[in-house]
């Protein structure tokens, strides 16, 4: 975990965080810690009825994993103001999905900490699987 | 009836309350295959700031009414995926705090896109957080949801697939 301040950041800097595969069980796990029981996520007869080819993944598990790279580059001491992700296309088990940041950009807040906006994809191979931004507030300087 | 119905945009539908509780909190973390101490250690959090467990910026996901609203109640779920979230702070939730959520349906854009018709049901949650008193007032956090009502051909056709 990056203890860093954040102080150091140029707009253009950038992050990574790879995610072992997902899983079913994964699925599952996430469907009971979310309390979302759509039956898409994990049961596949009903999944393929509904025209998906199969289950998949939450599009908010694949946020969680957006929310991850943003926290683990931010630190600990770092608060994330804003997050948001749109859904552009299903993850399914067995994708290792990769997500990527680039800091935008870097303005001070009214509350005298810098506010960091960085662009955030995630991907499974060469496909964007969902993208979006957050802003992170970085710590008082001391 | 499975279509949305739009004399519905503009309501909201009855507040709940939840309380943040830290086996929660490790639960989703757990999910989501994030070992961040923030989650879990109390102490690790106290000393970087924060007032008890933090819990992850996605987190609010799982605060749910007991019923679904009546504008998803009635729709056919094999039809709704997730389209879009958003999520902004005041404040950092941290374990033990307890919020009214207040749940409203804000409106509805059709889209046809290269996978066919869909509507796009926009909605907005904000936690508003329970004083010691038992009275609900600083608003603490927003979600924006979109949800992706896909037509019945959609379905048909495994357009997604």
């Amino acid at each position: 975990m990056n203890e860093r301040p954040l102080l150091q950041v140029c707009v253009g800097d950038t992050f990574a965080l790879s995610i072992p595969a997902v899983t079913t069980t994964q699925l599952v796990r996430y469907a009971g810690a979310s309390d979302d029981y759509n039956r898409i996520h994990y049961d596949q007869g009903y999944a393929q009825e509904a025209g998906l080819g199969g289950v998949i993944a939450h599009g908010m598990l694949t946020m969680g994993f957006m929310g991850r790279a943003v926290s683990e580059w931010a630190g600990p001491a770092a608060f994330i103001v804003d997050i948001e992700a749109r859904f552009n296309a299903p993850v399914r088990p067995g994708d290792v999905v990769v997500v990527t940041g680039t800091v935008a950009d870097s303005a001070p807040g009214s509350d005298g900490r810098q506010r960091l906006r960085c662009e955030i994809v995630a991907r499974v191979g060469q496909k964007t699987v969902a993208s979006g931004a957050a802003v992170v507030a970085a710590p008082l300087a001391h | 009836m499975t279509e949305i119905d739009h004399s519905l945009i503009g309501t909201s539908a009855p507040p709940f309350w939840v309380e943040v509780e830290r086996g929660a909190i490790r639960k989703f973390a757990d999910a989501i295959g994030d070992d961040n101490p923030l989650y879990r250690d109390e102490a690790f959090a106290r000393r970087h700031g924060y007032d008890g467990i933090v819990a992850p910026p996605t987190f609010p996901t799982c605060f749910r009414a007991p019923k679904d609203p009546p504008w998803i109640a009635t729709l056919d779920r094999r039809r709704i995926v997730a389209g879009e979230m958003g999520f902004h702070y005041v404040r950092p939730i941290v374990a033990g705090m307890r919020f009214e959520c207040r749940l409203q349906f804000v409106g509805v854009d059709e889209k046809t896109g290269a996978r066919g018709a869909m509507s796009l049901m926009r909605q907005v949650m904000s936690g508003y957080r329970i004083g010691e008193d038992g009275v609900a007032r600083e608003c603490v956090f927003t979600v924006r949801r979109t949800t992706v009502y896909r037509s019945a051909q959609q379905v048909a056709s495994g357009s997604l697939a």
